[in-house]
């Protein structure tokens, strides 16, 4: 069954009557990151669509709190016209705020900008037990108590379903330019580019400063941009991947990539979507990536043909003692992380 | 055996310490609160510290961390006792300049590690003014900030990984250099949460790319509003610079008659800012911030051209805190934070609270992240001045809280604050925040009472007169 929520105290009123009666529930935003892990077909799917309001936006002070159901797109869309961003994925689809804290999943740009959990300032949500709880606040720098916000982005809502989120905003200033070069190596003359990514068809440098700044920086990688950033789409296919590998490794990666996969590569992250059409060649590509002290996880495919996530990670007694404290009946979204959890 | 006797068969006879005046010289970190260990412990790594876990669980005694003691809200006051885990020994850095991170000791001081990385054309972002004394594991601990954590955030975004001693002795290495580790973010909530979790032994930190150049520019005001609106002025226009400090006129002649380095004393406020980047940006940025700053009535724009320039103003910048050492033998200090378009309207109202107390208040502070320190300079000798100086203290809380803002932006809670927490969550969201220490630490060994507001209090606040050391934290 689908329901689809207005306010907090429905949904505290929803979690708390599941969790009474043990009902499993599936918080889903846009459905972008739903093939993450293997969770069984739930009670309930609880959609968030409708907590969708923008609660305040500080131009001035570079924040905003927003409500987990709200595009990531209609949301960027807003701030652009004060040349701002939220510093999440480029090209969302239908992807929630939300959804993009509970998954974890972070903008290209957080080479220079930083990943998604260095941008969530706060975060309201409903516990398993169905407790409204706040942590963080709605300022740039706290150290106001412990970090549940934090322990939040890519916990797949395990802890609680998140209602809202104060984030972060960063400037976009004017200048802008996308540079190709011949590989990834070549970029190393630019301190911090905004992002270095590499597909099957190009490899390219993404610039974004003052005008006389992109400018000089385009000249140093050699003179040929276009103006603005045109970014690459994320590869689709029957099974798609994300790999993690120390940074300096990641072109070691590509090399290891099979011919038929489609990628795209953030170069000095470390990070690589890839899709393929079979899961032929992935049990090694994990074992090595895992050998590194990397993961390889897939994020669309049969998790009854190949394990989604791999080697479970250090602490796992811990993180189950955790869940547990703030979903002792294990409602929201069982079985989505790691180890069953 | 006793508690000693099985710590000095694990740790050697030398590695822990029992006389009283060497426990009296571990029994309080920088702030005003004093408690008595059992005996200090100086392990030389993980295996070392899981021993002494195990050996506190069985005796059932606290375990306090500590540093260099830097930390000012009483995270490393033993305030209820047990053995303090000197991290000092742990001091070991590999860096790994292709993949821009280093592992480090949580004894290595702040400071030492961007002397190591700086030949890589490297360093690491947090730079809290205390960082020539203060350890990355109390970085860790406090989710340090510092003025360059403006753009670059504090602590927090620049752990990749830590080397952890959990409950039970359990050592556990989470995180690494490839991103997003998989499952919960467990170093995240460690992170901050001031040895209340567990012991960081090690840490894998980031490493940022030395920019090729930079700017930093001295502007002086005739009012702090005019100061504090730029800075909200500069945030509005897109601009986010590296830093942007502000000291006020107090804050300056203090300074300035301790280092004579050309602050200037006759303008009501001083702003610091800096920027960093490619030429073309820095120039372009700097000239945007000097016009902003005009535009608010600066008397003078200085652009610090020379690298020994740059060194004294930040010299000026860090050494506030030990300047005041002059002014009275004690200082109390808030470090609570405001949304940033909130800045001149709070700094009104803070004045106006000292001069209604009739205290000698001083401000030096990260105003582009909109984290007051405002400070109290008093003699804790006179009981009338203790409580003037704590009302003050509370009202000032009370202000912050009220625009917006929240308890601490980068010294922590400790115990210090920890009565306060009520006034900034519910009865809920402390509620969660408990079954989260509960979940790491359901023995309760792990820096009992800090953070959270329960168990006993400790607070010695009218004996604690004592000299300020050069570059004491903020």
């Amino acid at each position: 069954m689908a329901i689809a929520p207005k306010t907090l105290r429905d949904i505290e009123a929803i979690v708390r009557y599941c969790s009474e009666r043990d009902y499993t529930v599936q918080v889903r935003g846009g459905g972008m990151h739903s093939g993450y892990g293997s969770p069984p077909v739930p009670d309930f799917v609880m959609s968030m669509e409708r907590m969708d309001q923008v609660d305040v936006w500080e131009p001035d002070d570079l924040t905003i709190v927003v409500g987990a159901g709200a595009r990531v797109e209609t949301v960027e869309a807003m701030l652009a016209e004060r040349n701002q961003t939220l510093v999440m994925p480029e090209r969302p689809g239908d992807a929630t705020i939300g959804g993009v804290v509970a998954a974890g999943i972070s903008s290209l740009r957080r080479g220079k900008l930083y990943a998604t959990r260095e941008r969530v300032l706060e975060v309201t949500m409903v516990t398993g037990d169905g407790r409204v709880v706040r942590s963080g606040g709605r300022v740039v720098k706290n150290v106001t108590g412990y970090d549940l916000h934090r322990l939040a982005v890519g916990a797949f809502g395990a802890l609680g379903v998140i209602i809202s989120v104060c984030l972060k905003l960063w400037p976009t200033p004017s200048g802008a330019a996308t540079v190709e070069i011949a590989e990834a190596g070549e970029a190393a003359v630019i301190a911090r580019p905004l992002a270095v990514l590499e597909t099957a068809d190009a490899v390219e440098v993404f610039l974004q400063g003052t005008e006389a700044e992109v400018e000089a920086q385009a000249e140093r990688l050699g003179g040929h941009f276009r103006h603005g950033l045109q970014w690459p789409i994320d590869p689709v296919g029957e099974w798609e991947w994300s790999l993690r590998v120390p940074p300096a490794l990641t072109g070691d990666a590509l090399t290891r990539l099979p011919r038929d996969w489609s990628f795209l590569a953030v170069h000095g992250v470390g990070e690589i979507r890839a899709a393929s059409p079979s899961a032929v060649g992935c049990d090694d590509l994990r074992v090595w990536a895992e050998s590194i002290g990397g993961n390889m996880v897939m994020t669309k495919g049969d998790p009854e043909a190949f394990d989604p996530w791999g080697a479970p990670p250090p602490g796992l007694e811990l993180q189950r003692r955790l869940v547990a404290e703030f979903d002792p009946r294990r409602i929201l979204n069982p079985g989505r992380l790691p180890g069953g959890i | 055996m006793t508690l000693v006797s099985e710590l000095r068969a694990v740790l050697g006879v030398d590695d822990v310490l029992e006389e009283p005046v060497e426990l009296y010289l571990y029994s309080k970190d920088a702030s005003l609160m004093r408690g008595q260990p059992t005996c200090v412990t100086f392990p030389e790594d993980a295996a070392e510290v899981a021993e002494i876990v195990r050996i506190a669980e069985q005796h059932r005694v606290p375990i306090v961390a500590r540093g260099a003691g830097t930390g000012l809200a009483a995270g490393a006051s033993p305030t209820q006792g047990g053995i303090v885990v000197v991290t000092t020994a742990m001091n070991s850095i590999d860096i790994d300049v292709e993949n821009r991170t280093a592992w480090v000791g949580a004894g290595v001081i702040n400071l030492d590690l961007s002397v190591a990385a700086g030949p890589h054309d490297l360093y690491f972002a947090p730079d809290p003014s205390s960082q020539s004394a203060c350890t990355i594991g109390g970085n860790v601990a406090n989710n340090s900030g510092g003025p360059h954590c403006l753009s670059e955030g504090s602590t927090t975004s620049h752990i990749l990984g830590m080397e952890v001693v959990l409950a039970g002795g359990e050592i556990a290495v989470l995180g690494g250099q490839a991103p997003d580790p998989i499952g919960l973010d467990l170093k995240g909530a460690i992170v901050g949460s001031e040895g209340t979790l567990g012991i960081v032994t090690r840490a894998l930190v980031r490493l940022l790319p030395v920019e090729p150049d930079v700017r930093t520019l001295l502007m002086d005001f005739p009012t702090v509003e005019d100061a504090a609106r730029t800075v909200s002025d500069v945030i509005a226009e897109g601009l986010v610079p590296a830093a942007l400090e502000l000291m006020d006129q107090r804050m300056c002649m203090a300074v300035e008659n301790w280092l004579q380095c050309g602050l200037p004393v006759d303008s009501a406020a001083v702003l610091l800012a800096e920027v960093v980047g490619e030429t073309e940006g820095v120039v372009s940025q700097a000239d945007l911030i000097a016009e902003i700053a005009r535009r608010n009535n600066a008397f003078d724009v200085d652009v610090a051209d020379t690298e020994e320039h740059r060194a004294t103003l930040w010299k000026a910048r860090k050494s506030a805190f030990g300047a005041i050492a002059q002014l009275a033998p004690d200082y109390y200090l808030h470090d609570a934070v405001v949304p940033r378009t909130r800045l001149v309207e709070t700094m009104r109202a803070v004045y106006e609270i000292a001069d209604r107390y009739d205290l000698t208040m001083l401000n030096v502070f990260h105003a582009g992240d909109g984290n007051l320190h405002p400070l109290i300079a008093f003699d804790s000798s006179d009981p009338e001045t203790n409580r003037r100086v704590h009302q003050a203290g509370e009202e000032i809380i009370a202000v912050a809280l009220k625009a917006g803002g929240a308890l601490s932006g980068e010294h922590g809670i400790g115990m210090e604050k920890r009565d306060m927490m009520h006034t900034n969550f519910t009865e809920l969201d402390l509620d969660a925040q408990a079954r989260l220490k509960e979940a790491f630490d359901p023995a309760g060994i792990f820096n009992p009472a800090k953070v959270l507001p329960e168990g006993s209090r400790c607070f010695d606040f009218g004996g604690a007169r004592r000299e300020l050391p050069d570059g004491v934290w903020v």
